[in-house]
């Protein structure tokens, strides 16, 4: 039986929303009151607190990997296979087209999903190429996946999928780029598991995201509505430096850059609306 | 093809992205797909189960392509005589005429489409349809 967790008081619940936001960047108001007490009673419970107090002392102190589990339970990892089709169509029919025109010869294409979750970005990413885009031989591709959260990083590596998250993938696909487990479950073929690779990542946090160095084009879609304009701003203005000069970043449909940062050039394509890093000596 | 002349294809290629782009092509054509990553692999591959045709890309580590070939080139004549589908990104002639003098039967250029790489299996693995 888990011990009985009081709920939050107003002061509590600030010191919590502000200790996440300047961890993660995201922004937890009032409204999310039932979200925000549900998730540190489950940290409460899993760590054998009862007083917030002696909680928020233990993070203070960073012992253990306390911040780490707190962070996993407070994001929010809903994700499926082939999300914002478009996207995809506008990378092969545009953004990698574009890229090649401008790369030095035998330098690898270089595509980053960040937030990544629990995998179907990147590993729908490696699935397109593979269908949609007859040039995938003819260079090094180095797809790679990231997220704050340790948890779904640890179910992308392993790839097993349910139902819901395979319910845009056409079933022919399914067929192909994963296998059976049981009548509820399927895991990605080896081979693609191989060619995408997962790493931890706080977009907020600049030596972080630069670690993982230039990339050709960016999925950053659906983190930054959870964070404040502050955070936005600074998580796009780490990503321009993880970008090619030319490369691309797509946002998700809630988010547009024009209201986050001016560093980007806006590029309407047939099938989306991406910001661009521009070329170098492209401006004054 | 009928299942028991089913011609077999060992791909050695070390990009994963490449091996499943080229293996669904071949597979959907009716062949018996194996893959190795490398040279070395390759060359152990074949020692166990010999195979009709082999597609070989240019570039990998531990041993390249070229140097496979070379090897292969020197095996026992069941080992020795199998046809190479040489892939590369290089198009210049002084590539394509090294791939030539290491022993390979012919050179295509990546990007190499699905149905240009089946045709050229069926070719050279002596496939009549
Ligand atoms: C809704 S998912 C988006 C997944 C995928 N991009 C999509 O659009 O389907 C949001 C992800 O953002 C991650 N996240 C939240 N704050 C982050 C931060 N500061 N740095 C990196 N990832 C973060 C969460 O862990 C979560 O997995």
């Amino acid at each position: 039986m888990p011990a009985d967790v009081p709920p939050v008081t107003g002061e509590e619940f600030r010191v919590l929303c502000e200790f996440l936001y300047r961890r993660t960047g995201m922004v937890f108001t009032e409204a999310k009151r039932y979200y925000v007490q549900r998730r540190v009673t489950e940290r409460l419970q899993a760590t054998g607190f009862t007083s917030y107090a002696h909680y928020f002392a233990r993070l203070r102190a960073d012992s253990g990997d306390e911040i780490e589990q707190l962070i996993n339970a407070f994001t929010v990892n809903e994700t499926y296979f082939y999300r914002e089709e478009h996207q995809l169509r506008c990378l092969t029919s545009d953004l990698l087209r574009e890229r090649i025109r401008t790369k030095p010869r035998g330098r690898p294409i270089r595509i980053w999903s960040v937030p990544c979750s629990t995998g179907e970005e990147p590993y729908s990413i490696a699935i397109w190429l593979l269908e949609n885009w007859p040039e995938v031989d003819a260079y090094d591709i180095d797809i790679v996946g990231s997220d704050i959260d340790t948890q779904v990083l640890d179910a992308a590596r392993a790839g097993v999928f349910g139902k819901r998250a395979l319910m845009h993938l056409p079933p022919r696909l399914v067929n192909q780029y994963l296998e059976p487990l049981d009548g509820e479950q399927w895991r990605i073929v080896e081979d693609l598991r191989q060619s995408v690779s997962f790493s931890t990542v706080n977009l907020v946090e600049m030596a972080e995201t630069r670690a993982h160095g230039r990339f050709d084009v960016i999925f950053c879609r659906n983190v930054l509505i959870y964070f404040d304009d502050a955070s936005r701003r600074l998580a796009a203005e780490n990503l321009y430096e993880n970008l090619e000069p030319g490369g691309f970043i797509c946002l998700g449909h809630a988010e547009s850059m024009s209201r986050i940062s001016p560093l980007f050039d806006v590029c309407r394509y047939a099938d989306a609306i991406v910001y661009q890093r521009p070329m170098e000596g492209a401006r004054g | 093809m009928a299942e028991d002349q089913k011609k077999r294809v060992l791909l050695v290629e070390d990009a994963g992205l490449v091996r499943m782009y080229y293996r669904e092509a071949l597979q959907g054509a009716g062949f018996d797909v194996d893959e190795a990553l490398n040279g070395i692999e390759a060359l152990e591959k074949l020692l166990t189960a010999p195979v009709d045709l082999l597609i070989v890309d240019v570039n990998m580590p531990q041993m390249d392509g070229l140097t496979f070939i070379r090897t292969l080139r020197r095996q026992t004549p069941a080992i020795a005589s199998i046809p190479v589908l040489i892939t590369s990104t290089e198009s210049s002639p002084q590539d394509i005429h090294a791939a030539r003098i290491a022993g390979a039967n012919f050179y295509l250029t990546k990007p190499v489409g699905q149905e240009q790489l089946v045709l050229h299996a069926r070719i050279l693995s002596g496939c009549v349809a």
